[in-house]
């Protein structure tokens, strides 16, 4: 790879040894996918935030990291195991808490922004279309790739972090137009309410390894978000490609080596495959964070109804969308907790509840495995009348 | 060895080996170093201290931050060898600060081989083995490939079938050696060469032996032999199975012949 005299600089270490460390991740991740170069980015999403997935091994690696390194691009960081401010009512123990505080401190020494979510783009963290970013959160980074036009790759927290202080990343695979273009066409029938998620989880099984293209794709913002971090959820592919009902696609389908067809009723069969039991410990919704729109038209929906009292319940989002909206919020406290900085994936779920339904494809992965839960996928509106009489 | 540097640094230690793909979450315990992977060779070695071998990590990110562990806790590698670096395990690396070289080919190393890796110049050495360069010339002819049986009288591989091979002297390139071999041993000079492939590399007892093999095609089916063969046949690629060869010959035929 070619390095500029001022990369050589920072690589031998003139500039300090954690520059020098982070320098060289970069370069090495840079080697390992044959990049020629590296590339400024105008920003970074770090993931490994919380203490149930870094351990001390990674709070210790932050912290000495932080005695000298800042970021040098606009830096965000991802969830965290437990709201700051409402961990006490989540059931998060002292200790978790104890060693969650040391991650922030490390965090914020080094100057990234404590959004504290998986939707940096709606909480002030936006790059723009064709700007070349580094973030490691998994369905961020297709939300940028695929409906923002920005380019990264699907970073590691720890190399995440080392763009962010040096300002740069390798230039390889979704940094590169070649890279971007799809392989697998897949026809999706339209998809019924409240299974945009299961589209994700099924189109990120059939893609694999390869960028699917979707032609004639319904889907609203929030759709969007929670297709995509289903589909980084099920595939190793950290874009999709679409074009809208109705548009005239410009997209370059000369690299696509088999067509798909996933028809309304394989989502609906998806659906009862991952229904599991009826009776739950947890409600949880907001995987990935609750946008505003998402937060009013839920409290729009449970206005003049009670709280069922069935299960614990909560709605996780970020803090910049929890003060847009306090009268939702409000609202919605009444059938449950409005978290933020955290969700039902990265929190110690599994030393709280058995069993927990969501209506995130996404968190049907992870449930079962990260959290240790038995899972079961409901339609939002399903879960918002089971909470409510 | 000339391999690729991922992490500069210099470590050295005794070999430990896993011909298996290893993870670092759960599949070595970070607070002893003890490999706990049952489908490794290693499996209930320490890796404190050694120079790890594995061809390349697997499994989840969370296992660079264990690497990290693992280093804190006095109980890492002196260096890692890989034939190819993925992310977790290059990140891991260096996060912990171990020296770290890959393209290396790990089924070179034994256990407790005393290996002294160079990362900064992407080296690895294995102490007291010796590398060895010779050439592999395969002669084709309608289709199929001459086999040799090597005679009594020389040094090594005694009575088993070759191509056309010897020691790259000192003064000369590769394909020069290749070219002298051809006149020497087979009395050709007039071959074409077709092809060469990437050097192969064989570990026989204290030597490794760097195979350069070229592809050949040969004119007419007779062959003048010297002292160093006592027999010839144009054999099938199919059939080379049934000889027994030189370590490595079929696999040096079908990288000539797969292009």
């Amino acid at each position: 790879m070619h390095l500029t005299a001022q990369e050589e600089r920072v690589l031998a270490g003139e500039e300090g040894h954690t520059r020098q460390k982070a320098m060289e991740l970069v370069v090495a991740l840079g080697d390992i996918y044959n990049a020629s170069r590296l590339i400024p980015i105008s920003s970074a999403q770090v993931s490994g935030a919380s203490v149930k997935t870094i351990g001390s091994a990674g709070i210790k690696w932050l912290e000495d990291l932080a005695e000298d390194a800042k970021v040098s691009v606009r830096a965000s960081v991802n969830p965290l195991g437990l709201d700051l401010r409402r961990w006490r009512s989540m059931g998060v123990d002292e200790g978790f808490h104890s060693d969650q505080e040391r991650i922030v401190r490390a965090y914020s020494s080094m100057g990234l922004e404590p959004l504290y979510t998986c939707t940096p783009y709606l909480a002030g963290n936006l790059p723009r279309k064709g700007q070349h970013i580094a973030w490691a959160e998994s369905s961020a980074t297709v939300y940028a790739n695929s409906h923002i036009g920005a380019r990264t790759n699907r970073e590691g927290g720890p190399s995440a972090l080392a763009a962010a202080i040096v300002g740069k990343t390798a230039e390889y695979g979704l940094h590169l137009t070649e890279s971007r273009l799809p392989k697998v066409r897949i026809e999706l029938e339209e998809v019924p309410e409240g299974l945009a998620p299961l589209a994700g989880y099924l189109v990120g099984k059939i893609a694999g390894n390869r960028i699917p293209y979707l032609p004639g794709l319904k889907l609203t913002p929030d759709q969007h978000k929670s297709f995509g971090a289903a589909l980084a959820a099920t595939s190793a592919v950290s874009m999709y490609v679409f074009s809208e009902a109705g548009r005239r696609a410009k997209v370059d389908t000369t690299r696509i080596e088999e067509c798909v067809s996933l028809s309304a009723s394989e989502l609906r069969r998806s659906a009862e495959d991952l229904r599991g039991g009826d009776d739950w410990d947890l409600v949880a919704v907001g995987c990935p964070h609750c946008s505003v729109r998402e937060l009013k038209r839920m409290a729009s929906a449970l206005k003049g109804r009670k709280p069922s009292g069935k299960s614990d319940v909560w709605f996780c989002t970020s803090r910049k969308a929890y003060a847009s909206c306090p009268k939702e919020v409000a609202a919605l406290k009444r059938f449950g907790k409005v978290l933020c900085d955290t969700c039902m994936v990265v929190a110690p779920i599994e030393k709280m509840y058995k069993r927990t339904a969501s209506d995130s494809g996404k968190a049907m992965v992870y449930l079962p495995t990260l959290g240790k839960q038995k899972a079961s996928f409901r339609p939002t509106s399903v879960l918002l009348e089971a909470i409510s009489r | 060895m000339k391999g690729r540097r991922i992490k500069a640094g210099f470590g050295r230690g005794k070999a430990l080996v896993s011909t298996v793909p290893l993870s670092f979450l759960g599949g070595v315990d970070p607070a002893t170093g003890k490999v706990l992977d049952p489908e490794s060779e290693a499996a209930g070695e320490s890796v404190s201290g050694t120079v790890l071998c594995f061809p390349y990590g697997k499994g989840s990110t969370v296992g660079s931050y264990s690497m990290y562990q693992l280093k804190l806790n006095g109980e890492g590698p002196a260096a890692i060898v890989n034939w190819s670096a993925e992310p977790i395990v290059a990140t891991g690396a260096i996060m912990a600060e171990i020296p770290m070289v890959d393209r290396v080919d790990v089924a070179l190393f034994r256990k407790d081989d005393d290996i002294i890796v160079d990362a900064s110049e992407g080296t690895v050495e294995i102490v007291g083995v010796e590398e060895r360069h010779v050439v592999t010339n395969i002669l084709l002819r309608k289709g199929k490939v001459l086999l040799l049986r090597r005679s009594d009288s020389v040094g090594s591989f005694r009575g088993k079938w070759a191509g056309v091979s010897g020691f790259i002297e000192a003064h000369e390139g590769a394909e020069e050696a290749a070219r002298r071999e051809l006149a020497e041993e087979a009395g050709l000079i007039d071959a074409k060469l077709l092809r060469s492939a990437e050097t192969e590399r064989f570990r026989d007892g204290q030597i490794v032996w760097c195979v350069h093999p070229f592809l050949f095609e040969a004119k007419s089916a007779s062959i003048k032999m010297d002292w160093e063969h006592q027999a010839y046949e144009w054999v099938a690629q199919e059939d080379i199975g049934a000889y027994p060869t030189v370590p490595g010959l079929q696999k040096i035929v079908c990288k000539l012949l797969e292009k």
